[in-house]
């Protein structure tokens, strides 16, 4: 009995000290004299190592402020929730189309008045780059490491078809049409007896992040900036022709076994790197991880090439077009430190902080001026041309629009509905035009609403 | 006191024993197969390395073996942050579900009670209405439930998992219900002319006999904790506060550089406790459903 | 009379904990629920009244009816194939032969494995070029020559919802382990009777079987409708958009995009209500349709 008795007490003794526990681990409490602010970054692998060293460094070089630096997984949406929840991070290293939607959701702050203070401004960026975290005229995130985008082919490929190895960079000095690669495309495409697929000379999906975006290579536009959608601009009509074409030429059921057999982007079974696609879209990370994957197409006579991705014969206004993107860094609102939070990003904004993060991962910086020697030393031999590609005039930055994730949703909808034959391109994009068209009139009319009511609050 | 409990039930019945046993096994082995297989291709997948899990023809069983993926998957990604996040999930997951688990038998337990051997008037309608709150779909209110906790600032922490568990829930009532119904009236009778109040009636003679059906609704609610995703999803935001199931997503990495074999690793190592649970239960889990008999 | 009170009282002392989170979870929620559907919400800035627009907004989103078809055609195949292989499962592990305690646990394993790693697990072995399950059919049925056998599972639009279907049968254990509980509490004198008439097993499983159970069966319905028209974790994890062409893109998902990525709170919340009333009128002709068939013990 009297055992029995002390069953309840001990009971809730048990639960409190587990609550208690469990309040300890959500917020553990420092204990030096340093402001500590909060960092999130989505990077892992070898890019997550980059950003800890720059943070270490930082921590040791001074005396006041401690960033801790949390990986989240799934960032983009785990900010938002922690910003609405009234305890967000300090820092949020989000993905660059994030910025629109976040800033009109008044989720991140404007920098704007710590940039002026600090005299950092668009002239030490180059453009592509510092325009992507401006919204109406403010500037509400600055780039960590950017990216553009450029055609690498498989030279060893090019070389036993019987062709120049380079002959993507060198043709008619540089002039390299989108109709010329899909000949050569033809000429590398190999097919087993049974009339199965085993090498594709281009995919247009492969690695598919911007399946979104191949109007631009055709002169289209996806909206036109203010009220209009414009998916069934003749340009996206093109290129969704484009898109289909190599199904038609692949078939459909052989190309989508083709496609399913193929690894994931970072594996060694990797399409490019395994050496069952010869030519694909890719960014600048893509020479590090083929160090990591495939070293035996480095060395002195490497086996892959690159060049400026081609351009439409009848539109060489369009040469270098090239996708612009960058991953960047915000102060949520609702942050507990702000002043502190941005005296890091002032830190890693520095030609020294960008150089050494940049140079960890394998990639060029956003700045015109970095420390010297900065492309001489970096370890990504493609750095530099990949600077020049964003200095261009062609870049394709994502769209700046709050429905931006919806119309991308509907557009890789459109995507698969072309590349596997179910409706014509113009079919796909009329259903997009039908589907963001009266989104996008919606949102505008939010947007003053919401505008009108916290004008009255 | 089970015995009395169990007399006055009507006796348990099978299909009589079927003519062809040996038929019956052969049945019940082709169907443990199909429902094995999958898992049985978990572990070997565990064991290969990337290209091994994606030779064409596929591999059966791995050669070499890598055991190393086990630790591999256990340690993944410590070095960057500063922790075996392995360990941290567990005891996160841990944590919440002894929190669920307890809430979740206590508060259900009292309120059964009062809807199974108590008489009060509106007992009836209550009892319905209870019912009827199983037809809301979770959807309809994830929306509203996150913005209660975001004004609570409970978002980022553990409990908006737990906290609604101590308020019972209609399912887990509806379960202990059907089963203190069955409990002779009698006993309670007995005990009240000795001068125990209700309080002590449910202690001492209510809950002692309820342990089966209170095991089976703590194990459908360890379950359901382990399994959670979504919850989680919504209400944690810090890699050091995740699950095991939100945690298992991380596996796969951002650039879709999944390791297979890791991933289907650390599956298994999440599935393993859960299997010998089930596997040391099972009668009694059975037993249980079976006492609170579903027939309203 | 006073003992009355007192019991009253008792009772609702007991009851307590339940009346608070009915409130709290339930009333509050269901209500600012039915009053963000009638708002513009996006959480971080104030709500905006705006009348029925939401509603008149989902009738003209295409999204929205493929997200609801999607889910009616998923619901209509799993719900009863879920149903026929649970209750299959549950008559097999209620034979009398020896072993059963293996069996059971084999048969209970699936539903015991996480959802995201079955998802992940399942996209393995459904691939359509290197998936066990394809290599297996090819060496099954080599005379075959088609190109489109086998189907490229889950790249498939044609496939894909079976897949998923096969993933939730596959995972029946809970609903079976409610059958084979029910299963025991029928009287063995019944099939003793029923032996006596000379009845073989069809006929014992239509005339004993099925009548004694039905009460279960309904139960086993009415959660399965809650259940499968919710159905989220798999098909998010396998292409949160829902590919290939949205054919895997349910309610719950579209649901979730609204209220987490695209930040239309209110909008999610008119679309909750509508699947609230699916839902209600379902189960209440489920009960209404059953009222004829199931039987409830003596």
């Amino acid at each position: 009995m009297q055992l029995r008795r002390l069953w309840t007490p001990l009971f809730i003794a048990f639960i409190v000290a587990t609550i208690a526990y469990s309040e300890n681990v959500v917020r553990p409490h420092p204990h030096d004299n340093r402001i500590h602010i909060v960092y999130w970054e989505k990077w892992t692998g070898f890019e997550g190592d980059a950003i800890k060293q720059v943070v270490n460094y930082y921590n040791t070089h001074q005396n006041k402020i401690h960033v801790d630096l949390l990986t989240i997984s799934g960032i983009e949406n785990k900010t938002l929730l922690a910003v609405a929840g009234g305890d967000p991070p300090d820092l949020a290293g989000l993905y660059g189309p994030n910025v629109t939607q976040y800033a009109d959701d008044k989720a991140v702050l404007p920098l704007t008045p710590f940039l002026k203070k600090y005299g950092i401004n668009r002239s030490q960026y180059i453009p592509a780059f510092w325009d992507e975290g401006t919204v109406n005229g403010q500037q509400y995130a600055l780039p960590t490491t950017p990216a553009s985008t450029a055609l690498f082919y498989n030279r060893a490929m090019f070389k036993a078809a019987g062709m120049d190895p380079d002959k993507p960079r060198d043709w008619h000095n540089g002039n390299y049409t989108i109709e010329e690669m899909d000949k050569d495309a033809e000429k590398l495409t190999k097919r087993s007896p049974n009339g199965q697929l085993l090498v594709a000379g281009f995919l247009p999906s492969e690695p598919g992040w911007w399946n979104w975006g191949w109007g631009y290579f055709f002169g289209g536009r996806l909206w036109d900036g203010k009220n209009r959608i414009t998916a069934t601009d003749p340009g996206n009509i093109a290129a969704y022709r484009w898109i289909e074409h190599f199904t038609k030429e692949y078939g459909t059921t052989n190309l989508s076994s083709f496609k399913s057999g193929l690894g994931q982007f970072s594996s060694p079974q990797n399409g490019f790197m395994s050496g069952k696609v010869a030519m694909e879209i890719q960014g600048v990370w893509m020479y590090h991880y083929i160090n990591m994957y495939a070293p035996q197409m480095c060395g002195k006579d490497p086996q892959f090439g690159v060049a400026p991705f081609p351009f439409p014969a009848s539109r060489p206004d369009l040469k270098g077009s090239t996708f612009s993107d960058e991953d960047v860094i915000t102060i949520p609102r609702g942050a507990k430190h702000p002043d502190a939070a941005f005296q890091f990003i002032r830190f890693l904004e520095s030609p020294k902080g960008m150089d050494m993060l940049c140079g960890l991962q394998w990639k060029m910086s956003p700045l015109i001026k970095n420390e010297p020697g900065f492309y001489r030393n970096n370890k990504n031999l493609l750095a530099k041309f990949f600077a020049e590609q964003a200095m261009g005039k062609n870049t394709i930055p994502p769209p700046k629009m709050s429905i931006w994730p919806q119309y991308q949703n509907s557009l890789s909808n459109a995507y698969d509905e072309v590349s596997l034959l179910t409706k014509t391109p113009t079919q796909a994009l009329e259903e997009v035009q039908r589907e963001m068209q009266p989104q996008l009139l919606q949102w505008r009319q939010q947007e003053a609403l919401r505008a009108k009511a916290e004008a009255n609050h | 006191m089970t015995t009395s409990v169990n007399a006055k039930r009507r006796p348990k019945g099978r299909l009589t024993g079927p003519r062809n046993p040996f038929l019956v096994h052969l049945v019940l082995i082709a169907v443990s197969v199909v429902m094995v297989f999958p898992l049985f291709w978990l572990v070997s997948t565990a064991l290969k390395g990337n290209a091994q899990a994606m030779k064409v023809p596929p591999v059966w069983i791995p050669h070499p073996m890598l055991f190393s993926n086990f630790p591999r998957a256990f340690t993944y990604e410590s070095k960057q942050l500063g922790y075996i996040p392995f360990l941290v999930y567990g005891r996160n997951t841990l944590i919440i579900a002894t929190l669920v688990v307890s809430g979740t038998v206590v508060s259900n337990s009292l309120v059964a009670y009062a809807f199974a051997r108590l008489n009060w008037p509106g007992r009836n309608v209550l009892f319905a209405a209870t019912l009827a709150t199983m037809m809301i779909p979770f959807p309809v209110l994830m929306v509203p439930t996150f913005i209660l906790f975001q004004r609570l600032h409970w978002i980022g922490t553990f409990r908006p998992l737990w906290v609604p568990a101590w308020f019972g829930s209609a399912f887990n009532i509806f379960l202990l219900r059907q089963f203190f119904m069955t409990i002779p009236q009698e006993l309670s009778e007995a005990a009240r002319i000795d001068g125990c109040n209700e309080w002590t009636i449910f202690r001492e003679v209510i809950i002692p006999l309820a342990k089966p059906a209170l095991a089976v609704v703590a194990l459908f609610t360890f379950m359901g904790v382990w399994n959670d995703f979504l919850g989680p999803l919504i209400y944690l935001t810090n890699q050091n506060t995740f699950t095991l199931s939100l945690g298992l997503q991380n596996y796969s990495s951002q650039n879709g550089g999944t390791e297979f074999g890791l991933l289907m690793a650390a599956s298994t190592i999440v599935i393993a406790p859960i299997i010998v649970l089930f596997f040391f239960t099972q009668k009694l889990f059975i037993q249980g459903i079976a006492v609170t008999g579903l027939k309203g | 009379m006073r003992n009355r009170r007192r019991t009253t009282l008792t009772a609702l002392a007991f009851a307590s904990p339940w009346f608070l989170g009915f409130c709290i979870f339930m009333v509050y929620p269901l209500v600012a629920s039915i009053y963000f559907s009638f708002c513009d919400y996006s959480v971080l800035r104030p709500a905006i009244w705006i009348g029925a627009g939401n509603y008149i907004h989902l009738i003209h989103d295409n999204i929205f009816w493929t997200a609801l078809i999607n889910t009616a055609v998923y619901t209509a195949i799993a719900l009863p194939v879920g149903l026929i292989v649970a209750l299959g499962l549950a008559m097999l592990l209620n034979m009398k032969v020896k072993g059963m305690a293996f069996y059971r646990t084999l048969f209970f394993i699936p539903s015991l494995v996480p959802l995201v790693a079955l998802a992940v697990l399942m996209q393995f072995i459904f691939n359509g070029q290197y998936g066990i399950l394809n290599v297996i059919l090819r060496d099954l049925f080599p005379f075959v020559h088609s190109q489109s056998f086998p189907p490229n599972w889950l790249g498939d639009p044609a496939f894909s919802k079976l897949v998923l279907v096969f993933i939730s049968a596959w995972g029946a254990g809970n609903a079976m382990v409610i059958y084979l509980a029910g299963l025991q509490d029928v009287p063995v004198q019944l099939y003793e009777a029923a032996d006596l008439d000379g009845a073989g097993f069809w006929a014992k499983t239509r005339n004993v079987t099925l009548p004694m159970i039905s009460p279960v069966i309904l139960f086993n319905l009415v959660m399965g409708i809650i259940g499968t028209l919710q159905v989220f974790t798999v098909p998010y994890v396998i292409s949160p958009t829902g590919s290939p062409e949205r054919s895997i893109y349910f309610y719950a998902m579209y649901l979730y995009d609204n209220a987490f990525i695209y930040h239309q709170m209110g909008y999610a919340c008119a679309m909750g209500w509508i699947l609230f009333v699916i839902i209600m009128i379902l189960t209440l002709l489920s009960f209404r349709l059953s009222e004829r068939h199931v039987h409830y013990g003596s």
